[in-house]
């Protein structure tokens, strides 16, 4: 009986060994197997368990694959399975917040306390509350750009070829032979391999962060850079350190403290960055750009600058800081300028190489998906460039109503002057006992300060002199500034002119704080 | 030379030399285009429809004032110059045809406006035949292995292309060889076609600087040379963007009295009387409370949402929200759910998912849900469907943020974007954000809605105190533009029910409980030195303007279909995207549209723009094009897309003849 069903079985087993040889054959001349059945054999070594585990690896990679990606929500342990009815009955409830909170009694008499200039900017504004001309200590007009009769005609000119808006963002139709003429004066005007050109100032350099930091990267930057950088850093994902207020010695410790962990981490080398402010727009200090391009070029780190406030005023012809200090710009890796302030027309730029331009005009989000700017715009900064090549004798007399400001306010009772003394925006804050203007402990009550600003605006419009406080969003900004008042000197008045409304705001500051005590 | 027609030999000859001097790649593109233009030549001898009329000449044309300031002294198109019918006598031109189109034809125009009787469609996507998603793979894959294999070779010959890409001197690169492979490998070799120069006003016409590379993309060099082409692709929508006319007038006015700069920002004395007469202004025009603007339209998006939400907020917003808005949602610091492009019921499940789950972890119930969407996408075409995520907002209880960045102007019988043209009133909207730099013509954008929500914006938002105020002569356009569209009403008039002209009553009755839109604008609304001539001060120039619009968005969306392309988006759109899927196909698209004898602009959004099979063309029709323009484009389309076999469409089929000449009739059909 048993030999004869083996005998019967023999040919059912030996057609199993015959296929069983066939497949094999067949699955070692599939190129590859070998390895597959190398890592199959080390991979099980005798042991079943860990084909198992492989096996269980191999369906969790699939299931993982296939799941939604969206929603990982629902399959979370935090979901919670409600009836249709339930879910109904939720939304009925639910009671939203209003979309923004109402304004504070303080914040309403802020904002209608904003002056509204009636007619043309420039430094003898008239205001549309009052109907009185005053004199402007507050607007950008740093050359005295503003109302220049030869910009307004290379404006007309414009207008009339090109028309007003671009109408289209730069790739598609949107960039004119104007705008690359503008990019082309900028980057002679400064020495640089090439520019491009962003239609906002703000957006300018918090679109320029996140177009070369990514992910994993690293930045230094000084603590105090103003709101633009800390969104373009926000945006930017990368790892942050922060150095204290316009201190390089603090710089050069997180430097070497950088390394130091990358090393001890046996990090790869990443993208390493110093993002820092030529002048800084919260308090007007002025970095020491030949000893921060040393520290870079020492500890191989890319710079980007941020000449916002000092493109166009400082300077013999308004280079820059790069002209006062006899830096190339070139050493600059990418040196972002705004041209609505120093050029007196509307947006920015970013100088540098041909590489760091071009790869913008892919990269940078505010470049790539927003209209570029009005050709009018364009050639006004092109005119602008001009004048101050030509006219380097503005430049002297800012510098000139720059002392005569601060030598008045300096011997103003109650204020302290803040920032560099060539700095063309003068900040002063109230001086209090403590005499403390550390920015990481405030020890003065913000919102006090600020009545007491607003109040010494307020009077010193009334009479005849345009003042504003730094306008700052609070509670928003990373490190909170004092409040402070901020003067932007400007060309286009005389000494005399300025020495007088120097001399009432002095008398505002010792009007109101002498109300107060 | 204005009284000679224009010499196709001459315009080959030109062609052929600046083609010699491209890549060899290239050649296959110049032998085409002049099989092309041959063909066309035959066919316009044929067809007198199209030929230019030789014996009008300059002299006799009211364009001869503007003799100056046409660009193209040397310009052979004169169709392009010079209308086919001339105006008549009565009908006095202010700007150059280059500019502006004459088109005195009363049947070419239409009212945008939503017919509520028939059924609104989402997004309807046709699928081309598999092949063609084969083809775009393949395609793909070849430009992909191309590519490794070039930077492999590149990397052994000619390293000096390869240092920015790799660490050298301590340096990490700014950009990875991976990162930089779709720009390098994929979008240089289109280069040609994207980010052209162009010269004068970007109206009906546009001159593109010429230009050739030598290596292959890398640098562009200039002929100095320009070349006139019929303009498909600004989105100057209503052409307000002029260099001559009521609108230009009243700009350079302002730049006479206010300069070029405004000096500052709006909370640190960088306002004028200006932004105020346009704030009020704008939320006249769309009927909410108040409105700010903003010198940028890209940084309204990015600067105003996080304001409107932070941390314990949800944000929902539809999955191809433009990036404006992307970074805007990224600072805010809400949470972030998306939904699938304009379906509301992806949204509606969503929502009941959030609201009843509540927030993550915590479940607490969110403080507040703010939806963002588009009134029009400006990739897809595709129009919001308004009055279903109204009806969704008042039993979900969320806010509703619509950017009309593309359909303010350009949609609604009254310009007055998606509210309408679906008729909704705009009260009901929270949040109405649009640009300047479209319908326009000028640049920035604006943000509307409460009182409360405007001033909290104006204090609270990073536009504020940090960026420039938006200067005198562009927010002059502004002004100039809406009030063209609402109307003037003199001092002396002024009536408390003023009502808006209306268009034409009789084609949707108006929905219960709809407000009527604030009609004309009194003249105490401007500024005093601001005087309109007549045509803009009664709105009858931006009316006619309007309805042109319609008409050749219209007839171009139904034409393009008629003639067997796949187009997507709604048929009202002032975008156009005709889908061409191979990414090969997208560049010599552009380059033949170009090379026509009567050139053609047109954009290509190709991967990463869009999704990696849906490469496609732009077009954007504008009020300033006349029929004949719209059919020229329409020739050119069905000949080129016969020749790259680009008609996969299923819609029944037209002749080309029967579509140009039945286009009324089209139009009145969607």
């Amino acid at each position: 009986m048993d030999s004869s069903t083996s005998v019967a079985l023999e040919p059912l087993l030996s057609f199993l060994a015959f296929s069983l040889s066939k497949l094999e054959s067949g699955f070692y001349r599939i190129p590859g197997s070998a390895v597959v059945a190398r890592y199959v054999k080390s991979s099980h070594q005798n042991d079943p368990g860990r084909t198992i585990l492989e096996l269980i690896l191999v369906i969790f990679a699939i299931r993982t694959l296939l799941q939604s990606r969206t929603r990982t929500d629902r399959s979370g342990k935090h979901f919670i399975k409600f009836s249709e009815k339930e879910i109904d009955e939720l939304v009925d409830e639910w009671a939203p917040e209003p979309l923004v909170q109402p304004l504070s009694e303080w914040e309403q008499k802020d904002l209608s306390s904003v002056p509204v200039i009636a007619g043309p900017n420039g430094p003898k504004p008239k205001l549309l509350a009052t109907g009185k001309v005053v004199t402007n200590l507050a607007s950008f007009n740093f050359a005295g750009l503003a109302g220049n009769e030869k910009v307004k005609e290379r404006a007309l000119e414009t207008l009339q070829k090109y028309g007003l808006g671009s109408c289209g963002p730069p790739g598609f139709y949107g960039t004119i032979d104007v705008h690359l003429d503008l990019e082309r004066d900028i980057a002679e005007f400064l020495g640089t391999e090439a520019s491009i050109l962003y239609s906002q100032g703000f957006s300018t350099i918090s679109s320029v962060i996140p177009a070369f930091c990514k992910r994993g990267d690293i930045i230094v930057a000084d603590r105090s850079v103003n709101f633009a950088i800390q969104k373009g850093i926000l945006i930017s994902r990368s790892t942050v350190r922060w150095y204290d207020h316009n201190d390089l010695k603090s710089l050069e410790d997180t430097l070497i403290s950088v390394e130091k962990e990358r090393k001890k981490r046996k990090g790869p080398l990443t993208r390493r960055f110093i993002i820092t402010e030529g002048i800084f727009e919260r308090d007007g200090e002025m970095v020491d750009l030949p000893k921060l391009v040393e520290l870079k070029l020492k500890y191989k780190y890319r710079l980007i600058l941020d000449e916002s406030v000092s493109f166009g005023t400082m300077g013999r012809t308004g280079r820059g800081l790069t002209e006062l200090y006899n830096v190339p710009a070139s050493q600059i890796d990418m040196l972002v300028g705004s041209v609505a302030n120093g050029l007196c027309s509307a947006g920015g730029f970013c100088a540098g190489s041909a590489i760091v331009v071009d790869h913008q005009r892919i990269n940078g989000t505010s470049f790539v998906f927003s209209a570029s700017m009005p050709a009018l715009l364009a050639t006004s900064g092109s005119e602008a460039i001009t004048f101050l090549r030509n006219n380097p004798s503005v430049l002297l007399n800012l510098q000139d109503n720059i002392r005569a400001i601060r030598a008045v306010l300096e011997k103003t009772e109650g204020i302290t002057l803040l920032g560099h003394r060539a700095s063309p925006i003068i900040h002063f804050c109230l001086r209090t006992q403590q005499q403390s203007l550390s920015v990481t402990q405030p020890t003065y009550d913000y919102e006090a300060e600020e009545r007491i600003l607003q109040d010494i605006v307020d009077d010193a419009i009334a009479n005849g002199v345009l003042l504003t406080r730094a306008k700052h969003l609070h509670g928003q900004e990373m490190v909170e500034s004092r409040p402070t008042i901020r003067i932007a000197a400007t060309a286009a008045l005389t000494r005399k002119e300025v020495e007088k409304a120097a001399g009432v705001v002095k008398a505002s500051v010792t009007r109101i704080l002498s109300k107060r005590r | 030379m204005a009284l000679n027609p224009p010499s196709p030999s001459l315009s080959i000859f030109r062609e052929k030399k600046s083609f010699s001097q491209l890549p060899s790649m290239m050649k296959a593109v110049s032998y085409l285009s002049a099989v092309q233009q041959a063909d066309f030549r035959t066919r316009t001898h044929d067809n007198p429809h199209t030929a230019p009329t030789p014996a009008l000449s300059r002299s006799s044309s009211p364009a001869t004032s503007f003799e100056d300031f046409v660009l193209n002294e040397d310009d052979d198109n004169s169709s392009l110059v010079n209308p086919n019918t001339p105006p008549m006598s009565e009908q006095v031109s202010t700007t150059p045809h280059t500019e502006f189109g004459h088109c005195a034809n009363e049947a070419y125009r239409c009212v945008s406006k939503h017919d509520y009787t028939k059924p609104f469609l989402e997004h309807t996507i046709e699928e081309p035949p598999l092949y063609v998603h084969l083809a775009t793979y393949i395609s793909f894959i070849i430009l992909y292995t191309l590519g490794y294999l070039r930077d492999l070779f590149g990397m052994y010959f000619t390293k000096s292309h390869f240092t920015h890409l790799e660490f050298h001197d301590g340096y990490a690169p700014l950009d990875s060889k991976f990162d930089s492979f779709v720009r390098r490998r994929l979008k240089r070799r289109m280069d040609d076609c994207y980010a052209q120069p162009i010269t004068g006003v970007p109206g009906r016409t546009l001159h593109i600087l010429d230009r050739y590379s030598l290596d292959y993309n890398h640098t562009q060099i200039y002929t100095g040379g320009k070349t006139c082409a019929l303009n498909l692709s600004s989105y100057n929508y209503l052409a307000f963007s002029q260099g001559h006319g009521g609108w230009a007038d009243a700009v350079a006015e302002s730049i006479r009295q206010y300069g070029v700069s405004s000096c500052g920002t709006r909370l640190g004395s960088g306002s004028n009387d200006l932004h105020v007469f346009a704030e009020a202004l704008i939320a006249r025009f769309l009927g909410t409370e108040d409105a700010l603007v903003c010198s940028m339209g890209f940084a309204t998006n990015s600067t105003f949402i996080p304001t409107l939400a932070g941390k314990g907020s949800l944000i929902i917003s539809d999955e191809l929200n433009h990036t404006s808005m992307r970074v805007g949602i990224r600072q805010s610091g809400a949470e972030i759910r998306l939904f699938k492009h304009n379906s509301m019921s992806d949204l509606e499940s969503v929502l009941r998912e959030a609201i009843s789950q509540g927030q993550p972890k915590t479940h607490r119930a969110w403080k507040k849900i703010l939806v963002i969407v588009e009134g029009l996408y400006s990739m897809e075409g595709t129009l919001l469907n308004l009055p279903k995520i109204v009806e969704l907002k008042q039993k979900y209880k969320f806010y509703l943020y619509i950017d009309e960045a593309h359909s303010i102007g350009s949609l609604g019988s009254r310009g007055r974007g998606v509210t309408d043209y679906f008729n909704v009133p705009p009260g009901s909207i929270d949040v109405l954000m649009g640009t300047f730099s479209k319908g326009f013509g000028a640049a920035g954008g604006y943000i509307s809605g409460s009182k409360s929500l405007i001033d909290a914006l104006r204090l609270r938002s990073h536009s504020g105190p940090y960026a420039e105020a938006i200067t005198p002569s562009v927010i002059t356009q502004v002004v100039v533009s809406m009030a063209s569209i609402m109307g003037v009403v003199p001092a002396s008039q002024l009536t408390e029910s003023m009502p808006f002209p209306c268009l034409d009553s009789s084609i949707v009755a108006p929905k219960k409980g709809v407000e009527e839109l604030p009609g004309m604008v009194p003249a105490s609304m401007l500024p005093r030195w601001m005087i309109l001539c007549p045509s803009l001060a009664d709105g009858s120039e931006a009316r006619m303007r309007m309805r042109r619009l319609a008409f050749n968005c219209r007839y171009l969306h139904a034409g393009l279909k008629k003639l067997g392309f796949i187009v997507y988006g709604h048929a009202s759109s002032p975008i156009i995207p005709l889908l061409i899927f191979n990414p090969g196909k997208l560049a010599v698209f552009v380059r033949m549209m170009r090379a026509r004898p009567i050139p053609i602009a047109v954009v290509f959004v190709s991967y990463p723009g869009t999704s990696f099979l849906a490469g496609r063309v732009r077009l954007c029709p504008s009020a300033s094009h006349t029929k004949e323009d719209i059919d020229i484009v329409l020739r050119a389309c069905d000949e080129v897309g016969g020749i790259l076999d680009m008609r996969y469409g299923s819609c029944e089929r037209w002749g080309i003849d029967e579509v140009c000449e039945r286009a009324v009739e089209l139009v009145h059909s969607v």
